[in-house]
C-alpha cells in the first residue's frame, strides 16, 4: 500500500512516513500542498495523510482537486491530520472530501489503526484479518499464518503479501507493485520487485503452504490460493 | 409532590416581595383609615354630648326657657332620657358602620395593593426568568423587554447591553483559546509523533533516540516561547493598569543601549534621534516591552550591514516612537494583517526560529491599551516602519 503523507512541518512528516515504514507501507512525502497534488498526479496512491492548513494550497483546496476528476485512476483515500479540532472543522474536513479526520497530536497506534480500517474499505473486506487458502494475514498484529504456523516475514514481503491477498486470481504487473508496495525511493530499473516475489515465494514453499504465486512472463503474477490449477 | 410544589414556589420569587408589598400597602391604608374613623367617632360623639337638644336654642323657642314654660321639671328630664336614648343608639350605629367600613376597607386596599404590587413584579418575574435561562455558554438570550420607557425598561436595556458586552467578550475569549490551542497542538504533535515512532521501532539505534530527542527539545523551545507570548497577550489584553508619568526617551534610550551589543554583533547598525523630553502616561514595563518586540522583530528581518532607525518625538498632542528597518518589507495586502495574532509572514522559517506570532499583536494591545495606536508603512523591498503613537502628558504643575 501507498502513502502519501503531506503537511508543512518536516519534524512531523518525518516521524510520521517513518513510522508508516516501520508497518511496512511504502511510503512519499510532500512538505506543501502544491508538491503533493504534482506526487499524486503521477502515483496512484492509495491513501493521502493530509494537514489541513498549510501555506499555499491548503488541505482543503487539495481535496477538492483531487476529487473533481484530474486523475486518471480511482481518487485515494483522504485522511486528514491537523491541529484544528473543533467540530465545524471537523465537519468541514469531511464534507471537502476526507475519508477520514484524525486531531493532532495522536497516538500513532491509532494512526495505524485507521489507515488499516480506510485500506481495508478498498479491498472490499470489513475484517482487519485476511483468509484466503491456506493463508491468515493479520493486518493490525501483523503476523502471517500458513496452517496456523506463524511463519516469519519482512515488512516489505507483508506488504507484497497483503497485495496478493487482496487481489487472489489477479494478474500483477510489475509497475503496479511498483507503484503500490514501493515507494519513490525505489529505482524501477532494479530487480528489488522480481527479488522480494522470490523470496516471498520460497518462504511459502518452505513452511508448506499449498497457496502459489505464478510468473506470467511479460505480465506479472498472480497469487492463486490452493495452488491453482496449473 | 412536594418537591413538585416546591418548585412551582420557587419558581415564583416574586410573590414574596408581592405579598410583602400588598400587606404594607394595606396596612398603611388601613392604619389611615381607623385614624380618620376615629376622630370622626369622637368628634361626633363630643359634639352629641356636649349640646343636648334639650338646650339647644330651637327647643327653647319651641318650648319657651326652662323657668317660664308651662312644662314641669319632669318633662324636661323624660325628653333628655329620650334625647340621650337617641344619641346613645346613633353612637351605636355609627360604631357598626365604622367598623364595617374598616373591615371592607382593608380587604379592598389588601386586594388593590396584591393587584398593583402585581403589576409592579411582573417585569422583574419576567427579567429573572431570563436570567435564569441564560447559561455561561449560552448569552445569545435577551430580555427585550417591551412596553413604555419606563424604569423597568431602563433595567433590562441596561441588562441586555451587559449581555452582549459579555457576549461578545466571550466569544473573544473562545476564539483565542481555540487559536491558541491549535497553536500549542502542532509542536505538541511533533513531539509526541517522534517519540512514538522512536520507542516503538525495535530496530531503533541510540542514533535514532538522540535525533527524536533533538526534535522533541526544537519542539518544546518553540512551545515554552509561544507559552510565554500568550500569558504576556493575556495580560496585556486587559487596559493598562499602571499609570504613573514617564519619560518615554529615558526607556527609549535604556532600551536601544540594551539591544545595541546584539544587533551590532549582527553587523546591523543603530541610528538614534531621540528628542529629549517626551512625557507620556503609562506603564513602563509594558512600552519597554512593546518596544523590544519591534526591536527584536527589526533586527531579525535586517540583512548584515544594514541599519536599523529609532526615532522619538512629540506634536502638541502625541509622542511618537518610530522603527524602521532595511528589512525585505511587507506586501501592501499583508500589511493590515501583521497586528493580528499568530500572522507570521512565512510560517515555515517562523517555525524554525520559533517565534509565536504574537510579537506584533502585544506592540498593538499595549499602545492601544495606553490610548494610542501603532502604525506600519511598508512597501516590498524598501523596508518598514512601525510607529507607536501615544497621548502626550501635559503637566499643568510646571
Amino acid at each position: 500500500m501507498r502513502i502519501l503523507v503531506v503537511d508543512d512541518e518536516p519534524d512531523f512528516v518525518d516521524a510520521v512516513a517513518r513510522g508508516l515504514r516501520l508497518e511496512g507501507y511504502a511510503v512519499d512525502t510532500a512538505n506543501n500542498g502544491d508538491e503533493a497534488l504534482d506526487k499524486a498526479t503521477y502515483t496512484p496512491y492509495d491513501l493521502i495523510c493530509l494537514d489541513l492548513t498549510m501555506p499555499g494550497r491548503d488541505g482543503l483546496e487539495l481535496c477538492d482537486s483531487l476529487r473533481i476528476g484530474i486523475l486518471d485512476y480511482p481518487p485515494p483515500r483522504i485522511l486528514m491530520l491537523t491541529a484544528r479540532g473543533t467540530l465545524s472543522d471537523r465537519i468541514l474536513g469531511l464534507d471537502a472530501g476526507a475519508d477520514d479526520y484524525l486531531v493532532k497530536p495522536f497516538s500513532l497506534d491509532e494512526l495505524h489503526a485507521r489507515i488499516r480500517s480506510l485500506l481495508r474499505r478498498d479491498a472490499g473486506r470489513s475484517g482487519a484479518v485476511l483468509h484466503v487458502g491456506g493463508l491468515l494475514l493479520d493486518t493490525a498484529r501483523h503476523r502471517v499464518e500458513v496452517e496456523g504456523l506463524e511463519i516469519h516475514l519482512s515488512p516489505k514481503e507483508f506488504s507484497l503479501l497483503h497485495y496478493f491477498l487482496t487481489r487472489p486470481t489477479v494478474v500483477v504487473s510489475q509497475e503496479e507493485l511498483l507503484e503500490h508496495v514501493w515507494d519513490e525511493n525505489a529505482d524501477p530499473f532494479t530487480h528489488t520487485v522480481r527479488v522480494t516475489v522470490g523470496t516471498l515465494r520460497r518462504k511459502l514453499l518452505a513452511s508448506g503452504a499449498v497457496d502459489t504465486i505464478d510468473t506470467i512472463v511479460g505480465k506479472g503474477y498472480r497469487f492463486l490460493p490452493g495452488g491453482g490449477v496449473r | 409532590m412536594i418537591t413538585w410544589i416546591r418548585g412551582k414556589i420557587s419558581r415564583l420569587p416574586p410573590a414574596s416581595i408581592r405579598l410583602r408589598l400588598a400587606v404594607f400597602h394595606s396596612t398603611l391604608l388601613f392604619g389611615v383609615a381607623a385614624v380618620v374613623v376615629g376622630v370622626i367617632y369622637q368628634n361626633v360623639s363630643r359634639v352629641l354630648n356636649d349640646e343636648p337638644i334639650s338646650r339647644s336654642p330651637v327647643l327653647v323657642e319651641l318650648v319657651g326657657p326652662a323657668d317660664t314654660n308651662e312644662l314641669g321639671s319632669e318633662d324636661r328630664l323624660g325628653f333628655r332620657g329620650f334625647e340621650q336614648e337617641i344619641n346613645r343608639r346613633a353612637l351605636s350605629q355609627l360604631r357598626v358602620y365604622s367598623v364595617v367600613a374598616l373591615a371592607v376597607l382593608f380587604l379592598a386596599s389588601l386586594a388593590i395593593g396584591w393587584y398593583v404590587s402585581g403589576l409592579l413584579a411582573r417585569p422583574i418575574g419576567q427579567i429573572a426568568a431570563v436570567a435564569r435561562k441564560i447559561q455561561a455558554t449560552d448569552l445569545s438570550r435577551r430580555i427585550s423587554l417591551g412596553g413604555p420607557l419606563d424604569e423597568f425598561r431602563e433595567l433590562a436595556d441596561t441588562f441586555d447591553d451587559m449581555l452582549d458586552r459579555l457576549d461578545t467578550a466571550f466569544e473573544v475569549q473562545k476564539n483565542f483559546i481555540q487559536e491558541a490551542s491549535h497553536e500549542l497542538r502542532n509542536p505538541l504533535a511533533v513531539m509526541r509523533t517522534n517519540l512514538d515512532v522512536v520507542m516503538e521501532d525495535p530496530g531503533a539505534e541510540i542514533q535514532d533516540f538522540r535525533s527524536a530527542g533533538e526534535v522533541a527539545r526544537r519542539a518544546a523551545s518553540r512551545m515554552s516561547v509561544l507559552v510565554e507570548d500568550l500569558l504576556l497577550y493575556a495580560y496585556h489584553e486587559r487596559p493598562n493598569l499602571e499609570r504613573d508619568p514617564i519619560n518615554l526617551a529615558v526607556i527609549v534610550e535604556e532600551t536601544v543601549t540594551d539591544f545595541r551589543a546584539a544587533a551590532e554583533s549582527e553587523g546591523i547598525e543603530f541610528v538614534t534621534d531621540i528628542a529629549e523630553r517626551l512625557p507620556v502616561i503609562g506603564d513602563s514595563a509594558a512600552l519597554r516591552r512593546g518596544l523590544v518586540n519591534l526591536l527584536s522583530n527589526a533586527i531579525r528581518v535586517s540583512v548584515p550591514h544594514s541599519c536599523v532607525m529609532v526615532t522619538a518625538g512629540h506634536d502638541d498632542e502625541k509622542v511618537w516612537l518610530s522603527v524602521r528597518d532595511e528589512g525585505p518589507g511587507i506586501a501592501p495586502a499583508e500589511v493590515d494583517q501583521v497586528f493580528q495574532r499568530f500572522w507570521r509572514g512565512d510560517l515555515a522559517s517562523a517555525r524554525g526560529e520559533g517565534r509565536s506570532g504574537l510579537g506584533l499583536a502585544i506592540v498593538r494591545q499595549i499602545a492601544e491599551g495606553h490610548g494610542g495606536r501603532v502604525t506600519l508603512r511598508s512597501a516590498v523591498g524598501s523596508g518598514s516602519t512601525f510607529t507607536i503613537w501615544l497621548p502626550r502628558y501635559v503637566d499643568h504643575g510646571e
